[in-house]
């Protein structure tokens, strides 16, 4: 899932209807030359359920579902809806707005449900070397406090996460390599702080006051995949069926380890490990796969998320799926024939 | 939500456009990573979308990375084939850069091998 969290505007979930035709129009009038979502050479780096893939595009995912266990105890079951849209703004800056719905289930309580606060991704290209199929993207995640259901508890504090994302797949090793060119990894490294440091909470029955550190976060995830598209296109052609060819089995792994101002939480590293599959289409993904909490802190049992991605830049590629300003640069003659 | 839906829906009417996707080289023959025992007089590649012939292209090499194709590749369609001058037995590699009718580059290369 980009941003790596969640997605969606208040504003927007007021007036959606004024603020998507606004964004029809905006659109209609600048006209521009339509590109891709992940390309990097030869190689496609899909978008990833944990993991942001390492470029700026203009993409939706809708929906992402997740059924998991929390790390409370005792465990609660969790149902997480999440949406999210992505738009470049110019060929190499682009911003992502999502959000996710909640459902909570304490045993032997009544569930709450509500929306997560609103988080927005701020993206920028940094490089793209088609030879080495490798892409470093640099960006900010915002996730903006006070705009998320009171009942789930979410933070009235906002947080910044800035981030650096990135690409590699490994076609540019030897023939020799074989198979082993097929195989890609992505990961992001990103360092998160709170703009409150502290919260403060009374207790209704005494009225004593204690306060509570917000940590620093270093979060950090990646995934191993291997592409079948690409050992069909440019290693080996098995002849195998259409639908097996646009496979790509993939690992991912996330975490969050507190680095600071963590005295007195009790918060140590939590992540997942979530082996899945993503099938590529024309113009969607799909994608599903299994949470494996690393430990006790970060759920029980095993969860499954899956999620429809939808590549606007392919089924819009003169409107939505083409940057708000600027023009991507002109096609040149391949190989200057 | 119901609103929500109903007017996605409306905003994908309204800017719906005949949508293509990336050209993605579908099949070529030679196969890609395959060997052939005699040798190809041409390579054709098959994509999965219309090319767009100004800017589409492909180059084959040698294994020392001398170029053996006869110039410029013919497209038609989603169809592009570029001749090469007689193969003796040995590795070749395929270099192709495409756009699609929609204004989407991708590229990409392939090996295959001629020999018993």
């Amino acid at each position: 899932m980009p941003m790596g969290h969640r997605p969606r505007a208040a504003d927007s979930r007021r007036h959606p209807f004024a603020v998507f035709v606004l964004l029809a129009l905006a659109l209609t009038f600048f006209p521009d030359r339509a590109r891709a979502h992940c390309f990097v050479g030869g190689r496609f780096l899909p978008a990833t359920l944990n993991t942001d893939d390492p470029c700026v595009a203009d993409e939706m995912s809708l929906p992402t579902v997740s059924r998991f266990k929390t790390g409370d105890d005792p465990s609660a079951k969790e149902t997480d809806l999440s949406f999210e849209f992505s738009k470049r703004i110019t060929e190499n800056f682009g911003i992502s707005v999502g959000d996710t719905w909640s459902r909570v289930s304490p045993p032997g309580m009544p569930s709450v449900h509500g929306w997560q606060n609103l988080e927005t991704a701020f993206q920028y290209q940094v490089l793209k070397d088609a030879g080495h199929e490798f892409a470093l993207l640099a960006g900010l995640v915002v996730e903006w406090g006070g705009t998320g259901s009171q009942s789930l508890g979410t933070d009235r504090f906002s947080t910044l996460t800035p981030t650096v994302y990135f690409g590699k797949g490994f076609g540019d090793l030897p023939d020799a390599a074989g198979w082993l060119r097929a195989f890609a990894v992505t990961g992001e490294v990103g360092y998160s702080f709170p703009t409150v440091r502290s919260t403060a909470t009374v207790d209704p029955m005494s009225g004593d006051v204690s306060f509570q550190n917000n940590p620093n976060f270093l979060v950090y995830s990646g995934s191993l995949q291997f592409s079948l598209p690409y050992l069909k296109s440019n290693v080996v052609d098995l002849g195998l069926p259409d639908f097996v060819n646009r496979l790509i089995p993939i690992v991912e792994a996330q975490f969050q380890t507190p680095v600071a101002n963590n005295f007195g939480t009790g918060i140590g590293t939590t992540g997942t490990v979530n082996p899945g599959v993503i099938w590529v289409g024309d113009y969607f993904q799909i994608g599903v796969e299994a949470i494996i909490p690393i430990n006790r802190a970060s759920g029980t049992g095993i969860g499954a998320m899956a999620q429809l991605h939808i590549y606007l830049d392919d089924i819009f590629p003169t409107t939505v799926g083409r940057p708000l300003l600027g023009a991507n640069a002109a096609p040149s003659k391949p190989f200057g024939n | 939500m119901r609103t929500l839906i109903a007017n996605f829906a409306l905003l994908v009417t309204l800017l719906a456009t005949p949508a293509r996707a990336h050209a993605l080289l579908d099949h070529a023959e030679p196969r890609v990573g395959s060997t052939v025992a005699a040798a190809p007089r041409e390579i054709s590649m098959t994509f999965t979308q219309q090319l767009e012939p100004a800017f589409s292209g492909a180059q084959v090499f040698d294994a020392s990375g001398a170029r053996v194709d006869q110039g410029r590749a013919q497209i038609a369609g989603s169809v592009m084939r570029i001749a090469v001058k007689a193969l003796p037995p040995g590795t070749y590699r395929v270099r192709w850069k495409v756009l699609s009718v929609d204004t989407h580059t991708t590229e990409g290369s392939f090996t295959f091998r001629v020999g018993p």
